[in-house]
């Protein structure tokens, strides 16, 4: 098992790129290969040293021994576990965009905020945000029609617009509240909201289910109602409780599941 | 408003000149020109009118650069030409914004230039007309040239968008009053429709207005789509519009013979931004199963297409292009303008005709106050206030000739109708001229490097 510990002693204006600081890249590094590292911040390289305290214990066989910390505002640090396959990052304090975007496998905790793309193109592991996040948390590639793919995404904090865009499979859990059009674009995957949403939760999905436990602001037309359900099993997973369900968007003779909880939103029955 | 007699004392007409203002492009324009200053403009509208008559007290006649004082002080092209080299050179997160009012020959320096320091090449469509493009990206673009429109088109549609007060000349010369072949009569022939909240100039002379609230424009467009699968509308009202309206205004839609849709930054800035645009194309999509339909964005400047197509042909992204890793990068929110500058990451700002100091957000301009400002520009605006080192380009379209796009990707040359005073030089020169002397200071430092 290698631990790194990374803690920062300088925050940058300009954000640094980590997304060569992944277990799968530094599993064999030691102290100096850090030490001469790097890293991108704008359109030139600095050394790490300038800008994080080094600490390397241990020695890893392979990426899934590696288990990186980052310690201190990571709100300047972009690409936080980029494409990484295996191994643990644990951000304690925020982390700016892109934080495990693309990730495959592995664990990425963040004890605090995290900006926005958290998550993008996710296709396996875990992250888990302990505080919120901004736009396009688990979305595709501005321009690409297909987004997150596998894995969970677990947000204890509020998400902001345009949660799980493109969605094509995988979990987003968010236990705070959601802005809107949650899910647009969806074809496959599962999203769970327990707070409240603004509105247009599934605009445009094909597929996938959305559940709601907290208040919606404005549902779409384009969702007909379909039955009331009394503890409905979603994907393996069963909830308890009473929920309207509707399916979606029809606009594109969609078959995506919304389900809202009928006891929050008593005035659409 | 007063009556202004005709312009009669000139020396000769240029003809067949392009204006250099909206994304209308007209392209029929005739110059009057007295002592090589143009006195007055025919076939314009007063928008394009005023901006290309003589307009020297604004005008930016020599290269400046600020002091120690806080003053800019004249100064010769070549000590303003090394200035900016040096600071775009030594620069670590470098943005040229700006190009949607200069040609297509000054963009391709331009690009060299970006690649070779590793910035952010941006235009205008950042604080307009992103969104639209976002949303083609994702859902594609049924497009039709403004030529087809005024010959076929029966039913126009503007949404989020004004032209009577922004285009003028977009119903006059294309789309609404325009004898087409297959619409003789015009106007008569055509049924115009207006989708806004308010109740705008365009709304007054529209046949139908559609008020629908603001914000609510993803929710009034799934409406519509719903009511073309067929779906008998449950809510009363759908973003504040009665539901027998919207299903009118569905059946309405899909007995046209063809039909064109305008919008402008309404859509692409109210609450779900780019998804208007998506939800708009797909409304479209799903009209063509039935008729024609086809939609384009009311670009605002001449050139602000010009410079997505060039881009995102020659790098595949439109706007909003990152070079700082050597490669090309596009990312809504991280390598845009105003991000990067309320984010405070942008060090060294270079604005190629634009005027970010009078257009954007108060928190973007307040970091631009406080690092060095490249400005290519003809006027003196509140970027000028800014800047620190101003370099005097020349009025594309009437001192120069170049290329332009008009808002339906018709490329269009402008020609050159007057000389450009004598201290000023092109915007394609001085572009060039930066490229070289960057690239020059770059060799530099790679020859100490390798030393």
């Amino acid at each position: 098992m290698k631990t790194i510990t990374l803690t920062l002693k300088k925050k940058s204006q300009i954000a640094l790129e980590f997304d060569e600081l992944i277990p799968d890249e530094v599993f064999d590094w030691e102290k100096d290969d850090f030490e001469n590292y790097q890293v991108p911040v704008g359109n030139k390289r600095f050394p790490l040293t300038d800008y994080f305290d080094l600490e390397v214990e241990g020695t890893a066989e392979g990426p899934e021994e590696v288990k990186m910390i980052l310690e201190g505002d990571c709100g300047r640090v972009k690409y936080i576990g980029c494409k990484m396959s295996a191994g643990e990052i644990i951000v304690n304090g925020d982390a700016d965009l892109h934080c495990g975007a693309e990730m495959t496998g592995g664990k990425i905790t963040v004890n605090g905020d995290a900006e926005s793309y958290a998550g993008r193109e996710m296709k396996g592991g875990e992250l888990e945000i302990m505080g919120s996040t901004r736009e396009f948390c688990g979305c595709s590639y501005i321009g690409d029609w297909r987004g997150m793919s596998g894995g969970k995404i677990t947000l204890h904090g509020n998400a902001g617009k345009q949660l799980g865009e493109c969605l094509s499979g995988g979990e987003i859990y968010v236990k705070g509240n959601c802005d809107i059009l949650a899910g647009i674009h969806m074809t496959k995957g599962f999203i769970q909201i327990d707070g409240d949403v603004t509105r247009w939760p599934g605009g445009q999905m094909k597929n996938g289910n959305i559940l709601i436990n907290g208040k919606l602001g404005i549902l779409l037309e384009g969702f007909v109602f379909d039955k009331i359900v009394k503890d409905p099993e979603i994907d393996g997973k069963s909830f308890s409780g009473k929920y309207i369900k509707y399916t979606g968007d029809i606009a594109l003779n969609g078959k995506g599941g919304l389900y809202l909880n009928a006891e929050k939103n008593r005035e659409l029955l | 408003m007063a009556y202004e007699p005709p312009v009669t004392d000139y020396d000769e007409i240029v003809e067949n000149c392009t204006c250099a203002f909206c994304g209308c492009n007209c392209d029929d324009l005739d110059f009057l020109v007295k002592d090589g200053h143009v006195v007055g403009v025919r076939h314009a509208c007063r928008l394009g009118a005023s901006k290309v008559m003589e307009d020297m007290d604004q005008r930016l006649l020599v290269p400046m650069i600020r002091d120690e004082n806080g003053e800019l002080q004249e100064v010769d092209w070549d000590t303003a030409l090394d200035k900016a080299a040096e600071l775009i050179a030594g620069a670590v997160r470098p943005i040229f914004y700006g190009w949607s009012e200069t040609s297509i020959e000054t963009m391709k320096h331009g690009i060299r230039l970006g690649e070779l320091v590793g910035a952010v090449l941006d235009n205008q469509a950042t604080i307009c007309h992103g969104p639209s493009l976002q949303a083609v990206q994702n859902v594609g673009y049924p497009v039709a040239t403004l030529g087809e429109i005024k010959n076929r088109a029966d039913m126009i549609v503007y949404t989020g968008s004004n032209p009577m007060n922004s285009h003028p000349r977009h119903l006059a010369r294309y789309t609404t009053f325009p004898r087409g072949w297959f619409r003789q009569r015009g106007r008569f022939d055509r049924t115009l429709v207006t989708m806004d909240p308010k109740y705008s100039d365009t709304a007054k002379m529209s046949d139908i207005w559609i008020g629908f609230e603001q914000n609510g424009d993803y929710g009034f467009y799934n409406a519509i789509r719903a009511a073309l699968k067929g779906k008998e509308i449950d809510q009363d009202y759908v973003s504040g519009i009665p539901k027998e309206v919207i299903m009118e205004l569905a059946e309405k839609m899909k007995n046209v013979q063809f039909g064109a849709l305008y919008f402008g930054l309404g859509l692409t800035h109210t609450l779900s931004k780019q998804r208007n645009i998506d939800m708009a194309i797909e409304m479209l999509t799903d009209l063509n199963e039935y008729t024609k339909w086809v939609l384009t964005p009311m670009r605002g400047h001449f050139n602000v297409n010009g410079f997505n197509i060039f881009m995102a042909y020659e790098m595949g992204f439109p706007y909003g292009v990152d070079f700082c890793r050597g490669y090309q990068r596009y990312m809504n929110g991280e390598t845009n303008t105003i991000d990067l500058l309320t984010r405070k990451e942008c060090d060294v700002f270079m604005v190629i005709a634009a005027d970010p100091g009078a257009h954007y957000p108060g928190g973007a301009v307040k970091h631009l106050a406080e690092i060095p400002v490249i400005q290519v520009d003809i006027h003196w605006g509140p970027s000028t206030e800014i800047a620190d080192v101003v370099l005097p380009g020349s009025f594309i379209g009437v001192e120069c000739g170049g290329t332009s796009y008009r808002m339906d990707g018709v490329p269009i040359y402008m020609k050159k109708a007057i000389d450009k005073p004598e201290t000023c030089r092109d915007d394609e020169w001085i572009i060039r001229e930066l490229l070289e002397r960057v690239q020059k200071i770059k060799d530099e430092e790679a020859a100490l490097a390798s030393k």
